[in-house]
């Protein structure tokens, strides 16, 4: 993963600053219409331009791609640093596609600030994109930082419950601490990086580049403080159990666009994989960190399930079973094995499909009856027979369906934390059980049955732009489900020199210790 | 000590900025009182024009490299000096540009105004350039004198004559500490420029010489427990003032003190670093803790500000070259965000003659522009990257991970999740709630020039680093060899050899 590969054109910075440019070109414009078919244009082109990366991505490689590297703050050793590997690569093209899809439904549903609505998105498709391409330690901290800003406006101006002055808060607050907290552990990295550059007299003095911090080996006992001072920060944000309060009022009181972004991209968990494992590979592996990390995974898988299973509101039903999705992301990141780094990365990417997808249905019916409870649904089948369909195609994604997209991600992770231990994933197949027992349940229950009390007749199906919404998710669905192959040759190289990297490094770090490098 | 006064022209260039503001000075109080009919505004244009020339005189001397010093070393002009001085020629002509309108309220002496905020500024600039206790004392009394009588200028204003009595007391009082700790040094050590000082002994007097002169200085900058003059004051005094009070006295008196721990007391470093702990976390916290209960944007950026100084002293506590780099960027940070988020409060005050926080509801709507200068400004102050005020707490940071200081760190990272908070606050006021009158507010051309010139700075230091931080590195390279002994604190989960 250290090799780069350059590209003749920037076109990472244009991924990157093409939706905040055209949030400001957004301003110019006062008539609603021509505001949503603009930011649909922004963020049409921008989607264009991912597919271009993705296809011009070399597949089955470790390097890292389109790089761009500029000086920025050199007297701390901060430079902007962008590219994409394996890991990050898919992530670009996931964002582009459910900012798009948010526009689309954002179209008719937001009525009031429009222009400032598709500001924040793009602004927050902008530190999204940031997060995922940086390599740049400070960079990476950055975009993370600033995307609580649009987040916070979003949920605060548009969000349809009554609490969401609270959600809004809440969010911003126990992200901020988190990531205070990260920000020591890359400081400590930066101080690690300085000690090894005076010895070693190398040019630079400071640095907070990934691929420089890589080369540089950290003694364990100093990779544990930071691991868990970088853990915190992903876990707030992931947000891994009993770090996930926030989830559930942010989603269920803020507006329906920013839950697909925030369900639908693992920000927190693609955390780990870019940094914590690759930097601190022997903290990673310790047995407390494995014990601690996946028993919370585990916890969350579980925990997250039964929540699921009592709710009686779909969205909170959704963020419970997030919360239990990245439970099962977490174990088969820490099982550390190729089959669970694979699975989890995948499973990430799936999840931008599938539980985003539910998001969307949420908000179609959720337009269609004020309201998500189960108390305003009961048969509905019958009326929107279309709108059913996708609701069960989408959900059985979720709970893992052969044929779909969740099933290999979950295989993979099974496959993985048995291998780790039988008993990671003995514990784990009980979360898939769950899984499916609330979903159907919740579905058999709004759908089937007797016709609810509050249900009317003339229920709408899917509109046009709905249908577009459905069918393209449903379409990505099926193409991870039955041919997967694409997507996982993308990963492997990185995956595998992840893993490679993981396996071996206790040699190093022990010559080092015989050597006598330290403190 | 005697002094050898034969000084040469050349000597005199080094004074040369201050020599020149004095002489402008008595001719701005010429022209008050000889030109009666000319309109104050005059008055204004006319500081700015002479404190602009200053500036460019300075300018010019840090980029030829003039330095040296003078009465036998009493006054020093160093590239330290030279940035400390530019720093607060920007704020004294910022200041005097959002005054301007504001001065209309005053019934009487509004062209004296003019002359006692230059003042002020000229007192600071010898405060940054005093290399002995004696100019220390002089000089941080001439600059206090200003504002003495600037903070209860609005004269039938109750809030006014109460801030500016308080300040009054105690800052007598502090200078009361100031001599007496001067005294206990000259009387141990038998010195009074500081870096003949760096070889004394410490002995219990000069130990307590040197907390009576930091508890002084402590006043100035307005760090816990030294604070309590600072929300009454911030509230009494006009707003311009208080813009002003904010910025360049403390701006100054950490000046004086880099020159006192770092060059005075370098050896001692084991000793102070404790101290300077303790007042940096008991500041962060203490403030920002009062800070979310207040009512009043001033009191609050009060608050806020007693709380950047918490952060500052992070970088003093850290004692090294990168720590003082790290403060002078800070500083710097806080100037633009400072300064622009208190022109945002006089432009609103001036429209709706309050400064409630309540007041603020709905300024988005009145006032797209103010409401989101303000949420930079506020963003910036509260440390989220992109803006100046990220850099400043980014680089003040890894300064003190670097000596190892990890309480610190803890301390003032979670006191960010809390200013957040109070910044949350206003900034909720300003986006989410309805305004109860509608009505545009109109700002004035001189104001929104000084938001620009913040909203600018805070964005260009906040995106393109480079040339601060270039700058403010060559500004503290004689540090570079005074730093005494680095504290040996072994950073948690350091392996000890192997």
């Amino acid at each position: 993963m250290l090799e780069e590969l350059t590209a003749g054109f920037p076109i990472l910075s244009c991924i990157l600053f093409l939706p905040v440019a055209g949030a400001v070109v957004l301003w110019l414009f006062d008539e609603e219409d021509m505001v949503r078919t603009s930011a649909l244009t922004i963020a049409l082109v921008e989607l264009a331009l991912s597919v271009f990366v993705l296809l011009r991505f070399v597949p089955e490689s470790a390097a890292m791609q389109f790089t761009e590297r500029v000086q920025w703050i050199p007297a701390l050793g901060i430079s902007y640093h962008l590219a994409v590997d394996g890991i990050s690569v898919l992530f670009v093209g996931l964002t582009a596609f459910l900012t798009v899809l948010v526009v689309v439904y954002s179209w008719d549903t937001i009525r009031h600030q429009v222009k400032l609505y598709m500001m924040c998105l793009l602004a927050l498709e902008t530190t999204t994109m940031g997060v995922f391409v940086s390599l740049d330690l400070i960079l990476f901290f950055v975009f993370w930082e600033l995307m609580l800003i649009p987040s916070y406006f979003l949920i605060k101006l548009w969000g349809g419950g009554a609490e969401r002055h609270y959600a809004a808060l809440k969010f911003v607050l126990y992200t901020l601490l988190g990531s205070v907290f990260m920000l020591v552990g890359i400081a400590l990295l930066d101080i690690n990086y300085h000690q090894w550059a005076l010895l070693h007299h190398t040019e630079q003095a400071y640095s907070f580049d990934l691929l420089d911090l890589l080369r540089v080996p950290i003694p364990v006992s100093q990779q544990l403080v930071i691991f868990w001072l970088m853990f915190l920060g992903f876990a707030f944000k992931a947000p891994v159990f009993p770090f996930h309060t926030w989830l559930p009022d942010a989603l269920l009181e803020g507006p329906i666009g920013m839950a697909v972004v925030l369900a639908g991209l693992k920000l927190g968990t693609f955390g780990f994989i870019r940094f914590s494992i690759p930097l601190l590979p022997d903290a990673s592996k310790s047995e407390t960190v494995v014990m601690v990390v996946v028993g919370l995974g585990l916890c969350a898988i579980l925990y997250g399930a039964w929540m699921a299973l009592v709710q009686a509101d779909f969205r909170r039903l959704l963020a419970y079973s997030s919360v239990s999705h990245l439970g099962f992301v977490v174990v088969g990141l820490f099982a550390l094995n190729y089959q669970g780094l694979q699975g989890s990365l995948l499973t990430m990417i799936n999840l931008g499909f599938s539980t985003a997808g539910l998001f969307f249905i949420a908000g179609f019916l959720y337009s269609r009856q004020q309201t998500t409870d189960l108390s305003a649904f009961g048969g509905m089948a019958k009326q929107v027979p279309l709108l059913a369909t996708f609701f069960l195609i989408i959900g059985l994604a979720s709970i893992g369906l052969p044929g779909t997209n969740g099933f290999v991600g979950e295989f993979l992770i099974l496959l993985g934390a048995f291998k780790a231990k039988w008993w990671f994933g003995a514990v784990a197949v009980l979360g898939v059980i769950f899984g499916a027992a609330y979903f159907l349940w919740y579905y058999e229950r709004s759908m089937f049955g007797p016709l609810g009390a509050a249900v009317k007749v003339t229920m709408n199906d899917l509109q046009p732009r709905e249908k577009i919404i459905a069918v393209s998710l449903s379409v990505m669905i099926l193409w991870i489900g039955l041919y997967p192959s694409p997507f996982l040759r993308i990963m492997n190289g990185s995956i595998q020199a992840l893993v490679d990297r993981v396996q071996q490094e206790t040699k190093v770090s022990l010559q080092d210790n015989r050597t006598g490098r330290g403190y | 000590m005697t002094f050898s006064l034969n000084l040469a022209f050349s000597d005199l260039l080094l004074l040369l900025p201050e020599i020149f503001l004095t002489c402008w000075l008595c001719v701005v109080l010429i022209v008050d009182f000889s030109l009666p009919r000319v309109p104050k505004e005059r008055l204004a244009y006319l500081s700015v024009a002479g404190l602009v020339v200053t500036l460019g005189c300075l300018a010019w001397f840090d980029m030829n490299h003039v330095s040296g010093t003078l009465f036998g070393n009493m006054f020093v002009l160093d590239r330290m000096a030279i940035f400390f001085k530019i720093v607060i020629l920007g704020a004294t002509i910022l200041v005097i540009l959002a005054s301007i309108e504001y001065v209309n309220r005053f019934t009487l002496f509004r062209g004296e105004y003019y002359c006692l905020v230059v003042m002020s500024a000229l007192g600071m600039m010898f405060m940054v350039s005093a290399n002995d206790l004696l100019s220390v004392f002089v000089s941080l009394e001439f600059a206090t004198l200003g504002f003495y009588v600037l903070v209860s200028y609005l004269r039938d204003d109750l809030a006014s004559n109460e801030g500016g009595l308080k300040f009054f007391i105690l800052g007598v009082l502090a200078a009361g500490l100031l001599a007496y700790g001067i005294s206990l040094v000259y009387g141990e050590t038998g010195k009074l420029v500081f870096s003949d000082m760096a070889s004394a002994q410490p002995t219990p007097g000069l130990i307590i010489g040197f907390l009576l002169i930091f508890a002084a200085l402590g006043f100035k900058v307005g760090a816990v427990p030294f604070h309590s003059w600072i929300p009454d004051t911030y509230h009494g005094a006009p707003t311009p003032v208080t813009t002003f009070l904010s910025i360049a006295p403390k701006a100054a008196a950490f000046a004086i003190l880099l020159r006192i721990f770092l060059v005075a007391l370098g050896t001692f470093k084991p000793i102070w670093v404790v101290l300077l702990v303790a007042v940096s976390i008991l500041s962060m916290t203490y403030a920002n803790i009062v800070a979310i209960a207040q009512r009043n944007i001033k009191r609050l950026l009060a608050y806020s500000g007693i709380a950047q100084v918490g952060n500052v002293l992070i970088g003093l506590a850290a004692g090294t070259k990168m720590g003082n780099d790290a403060i002078l960027f800070y500083l710097l940070a806080y100037l633009f965000a400072n300064i622009g988020a208190f022109a945002v409060v006089i432009a609103v005050s001036q429209a709706i003659g309050t400064d409630e926080i309540e007041d603020y509801r709905g300024l988005s709507r009145r006032s797209p522009f103010l409401a989101f200068a303000m949420l930079l400004f506020l963003l910036s102050l509260a440390g989220v990257p992109p803006l100046a005020g990220f850099i400043g707490k980014l680089y003040i940071f890894v300064a003190a991970i670097k000596e190892g200081l990890y309480t610190l760190i803890v301390v003032g990272l979670i006191n960010i999740v809390i200013s957040m908070y109070y910044y949350l606050i206003v900034v909720k006021q300003m986006y989410i709630n309805e305004p109860i009158d509608p009505s545009p507010i109109a700002i004035s051309g001189p104001m929104k020039t000084v938001i620009y010139v913040g909203l600018a700075g805070t964005l260009v230091i906040g995106i393109y680093p480079q040339p601060f931080t270039d700058w403010v590195v060559s500004a503290t390279l004689m540090f570079a060899n005074f730093v005494g002994p680095s504290v040996t604190i072994i950073p948690p989960g350091a392996s000890l050899g192997g």
